[in-house]
């Protein structure tokens, strides 16, 4: 529609024109001719195709046409060399008698051509009233037509626009459908990647709280390996300590050992029956006072003066001279034994 | 955690789980502390000395014990169940002796507890009764009983002493052959001689005395029955008859014999009066004693120059030199049970009391005077008694066998020489 529209524009330029300089040219072109080999005569009224106007009209069928002017001027240019021409052949009579003859018969021909073209141009007025009439009503057609085609338009554009409406109705249904399905599709991919993102999400947690169990469990052993190495280095220490402290105890013990024996050997008097070999051992507690608990003999020496002689003498100590440090008087002299064996008698 | 366990072991290997060990290698250097408290008594007592005191004096001879006078104690129970131990600690004394004595009749009754005051134990109980007049011997019974609780020895205080004494009245010397307990009391006179009396010897059941007699002149051995006052000449060689020493079985005598022209030891059966040489050498032996198995003895002989102990292990056995410590070492007394023989040694013009323990060789000098004799050893071996002299008369000490307090005889008149301790008698 708009192609035509523009083709309605570009015929702005008076289309009559264009027929003129040709048919200018086509007759200067027939007279060059005639002019050159066979004089004036021959090329005379060089039969103008009317089928250029009418094709010209034809081209331009929809365009009121002011043919009549351009059809008037040859004519008048036609009776001038017709003119010439009959002198031409006044001349030449004999020779183209036959041509004569034909010419007459072009000449009614051409009458009747003129009456034809008489008709024709009465029938083309009529035609081009009927034309104009046809072209009213042509144009009230069109206009109708174009009413009617606007209404038609309309209606079309209406259609159209319903149809494009209803398309577009359609489009937008199909287009809420595939959004819908898209959105669904999109919803069901969100949600299956929210599915996907919450699977994730669970196995990532899933993974975390396994990581973080191992990593409690590692930090558990590493702990507890702490634990154990610090518990360890307490352990040495303690023993390290323990050792010093031992060696310590020992050297007081040591001390209160001599002090005990000295005693014992004060308070001791081997019978007159005692030999080198008797040995009697007793087993003594004491309270942490340094008094006798409990004296027990665990080897006799097979006497018994000697035995209650070493039993006597253990008990005779009020106290006994035990260290001051408890710790040393638990480890070494809470429970002791005591070995009676005279190295040397009187 | 290798180490860890290395750790574990060193702890579990502390000294602390061992138990500690204190061994006692020597005793006290002093006696033992007793109590002998006076006797409780009940009815008339005869005069004399106290059975307590005796028993003190009993005890304290041996050097043993160190009995406490009755004037420290703080109480004076007669029976166990006055005897508060805590009191007798206290004063620190080891063993409490009490007793009650009962007269009955023409006896008196003796009920007597020794107890343990550390031990708080009563470690004897008994009673024993004498005549009115042998008080002595219920005492020295009591002594008797009392030291074998403590010491495990027999004690010896029951035994007689055998000695001779001399009396110079103007220039005729007296002899007197005794016995007494071994407190020097009750002395007896056997026998009175102005002539020597020498080596008087107990026969095993301490019923009957050899000796040698110069009454006829000339040395002879004389067995004597103390019950009876009988006596047996059983030896009167030419030369030198002496130092009769019996045999276990109180059958035989070994006595030592010059007749054969030397000093010589043989063994003399008492019944046949039949005679086996034990010895021959060209040197002095004599003075033989058995040695505590009965099978071999001791004699003196100065074949090696001097006079020096040897010890023939059987009749027949080749003689050992015991004694080397000095240039004279003479009549040796072994004890009965073959741990020391003693003997009179010589050092620095000195004569002591010396033993050789027979087992290291080791020999001890155990007696601090000088002019020292004829030893002779209790017969629980605990004691020993020898001749001295002291102010110028001769007298006898007694002192414990390892050298330790002495205790001296009540002198008599005169000197007193050649003890021999008793064998006991069960």
């Amino acid at each position: 529609m708009r192609g035509h529209e523009r083709d309605v524009i570009s015929t702005g330029q008076p289309p009559w024109k264009s027929p003129v300089a040709l048919s200018i040219l086509m007759h200067g072109l027939v007279l060059g001719v005639a002019l050159a080999g066979w004089s004036w005569s021959v090329p005379k009224d060089d039969p103008q195709p009317p089928s250029i106007s009418a094709r010209l009209v034809t081209q331009n069928e929809p365009e009121p046409s002011p043919v009549t002017e351009p059809v008037d001027q040859p004519d008048r240019d036609e009776e001038r060399r017709q003119e010439e021409q009959e002198k031409q052949r006044q001349e030449e009579a004999e020779r183209q008698k036959a041509e004569e003859e034909e010419r007459a018969r072009q000449e009614a021909r051409r009458i009747k051509q003129e009456k034809e073209r008489e008709q024709e141009r009465q029938r083309q007025e009529e035609e081009a009233r009927r034309k104009q009439e046809q072209q009213r009503q042509a144009e009230e057609e069109a206009a109708r037509q174009k009413a009617e085609a606007e209404a038609k338009e309309r209606e079309r554009q209406k259609a159209e626009e319903e149809k494009r409406r209803q398309e577009e109705a359609a489009r937008k249904a199909a287009e809420e459908k595939r959004r819908a399905e898209e959105q669904r599709k999109q919803e069901e991919a969100e949600r299956k990647a929210r599915e996907e993102r919450e699977r994730l999400e669970a196995e990532r947690k899933r993974k975390e709280r396994e990581r973080r169990l191992q990593e409690q469990q590692l930090e558990a052993l590493a702990d507890e390996a702490q634990q154990q190495r610090e518990s360890d280095e307490r352990k040495r220490r303690e023993a390290a300590a323990a050792k010093a402290r031992e060696a310590q105890m020992l050297s007081e013990s040591q001390k209160y050992q001599a002090l005990i024996r000295e005693r014992l050997s004060q308070a001791w008097y081997p019978p007159s029956s005692a030999t080198e070999e008797m040995t009697a051992r007793l087993q003594i507690t004491l309270l942490p006072t340094g008094e006798l608990a409990s004296v027990k003999l665990v080897s006799s020496s097979g006497n018994t003066a000697f035995d209650n002689s070493a039993l006597g003498a253990v008990k005779s100590l009020n106290r006994y001279p035990i260290p001051d440090d408890r710790d040393t008087f638990e480890s070494y002299f809470r429970q002791f034994t005591i070995e009676f064996n005279p190295r040397r008698l009187r | 955690m290798t180490w860890v366990l290395a750790v574990a072991v060193m702890i579990g290997s502390s000294p602390a789980s061992a138990e500690l060990l204190i061994r006692i290698t020597e005793g006290a250097d002093s006696a033992i502390p007793v109590a002998v408290v006076p006797f409780s008594e009940s009815g008339a007592m005869p005069s004399g000395d106290k059975i307590s005191s005796i028993v003190q004096d009993d005890l304290t001879m041996t050097g043993e014990f160190r009995p406490l006078p009755a004037e420290k104690m703080l109480s004076l129970p007669a029976k166990g169940d006055d005897v508060y131990f805590r009191d007798w600690r206290m004063l620190g004394q080891r063993y409490v002796l009490v007793g009650q004595l009962t007269r009955r009749g023409d006896k008196v009754e003796a009920r007597y507890e020794l107890f343990d005051v550390n031990r708080e134990q009563r470690i004897m109980g008994a009673t024993a009764s004498s005549s009115v007049n042998s008080t002595r011997s219920l005492a020295h019974h009591i002594s008797d009983r009392v030291y074998e609780a403590i010491t495990g020895v027999p004690g010896a205080f029951s035994t007689k002493l055998a000695y001779v004494t001399l009396e110079r009245s103007g220039d005729e010397p007296l002899y007197r052959l005794q016995v007494s307990d071994v407190d020097g009391k009750r002395a007896r006179v056997r026998l009175e001689s102005d002539e020597p009396i020498l080596s008087p010897a107990w026969s095993p059941d301490a019923r009957k005395l050899a000796y040698v007699s110069f009454e006829t002149g000339k040395p002879a051995i004389y067995i004597h029955e103390l019950s009876t006052g009988n006596r047996t000449r059983v030896a009167d060689y030419r030369g030198l008859n002496s130092a009769p020493a019996w045999s276990d079985d109180g059958r035989s005598l070994l006595v030592t014999l010059s007749k054969d022209g030397n000093a010589e030891i043989y063994k003399l059966d008492i019944e046949s009066g039949s005679l086996k040489r034990l010895t021959n050498h060209w040197s002095i032996d004599t003075e033989p004693m058995w040695d505590h198995t009965g099978d071999g003895f001791y004699f003196t002989s100065d074949r090696s120059g001097g006079p020096q102990i040897y010890h023939k292990a059987s009749e027949d056995a080749e003689p050992r030199r015991i004694t080397f410590g000095s240039r004279y070492n003479a009549r040796p007394r072994p004890d009965n049970d073959g741990k020391y023989v003693y003997y009179v040694h010589q050092r620095d013009k000195s004569f002591h009391i010396a033993r050789t323990n027979l087992k290291t060789e080791e020999e001890t000098v155990l007696t601090r005077t000088d002019s020292d004799e004829s030893p002779s050893v209790a017969p629980n071996g605990r004691m020993l008694i020898y001749a001295t002299k002291q102010g110028g008369n001769s007298v006898l000490t007694v002192i414990a066998a390892d050298g330790g307090a002495a205790y001296s005889l009540p002198a008599s008149k005169g000197d007193v020489r050649e003890p021999a301790w008793s064998p006991i008698v069960r």
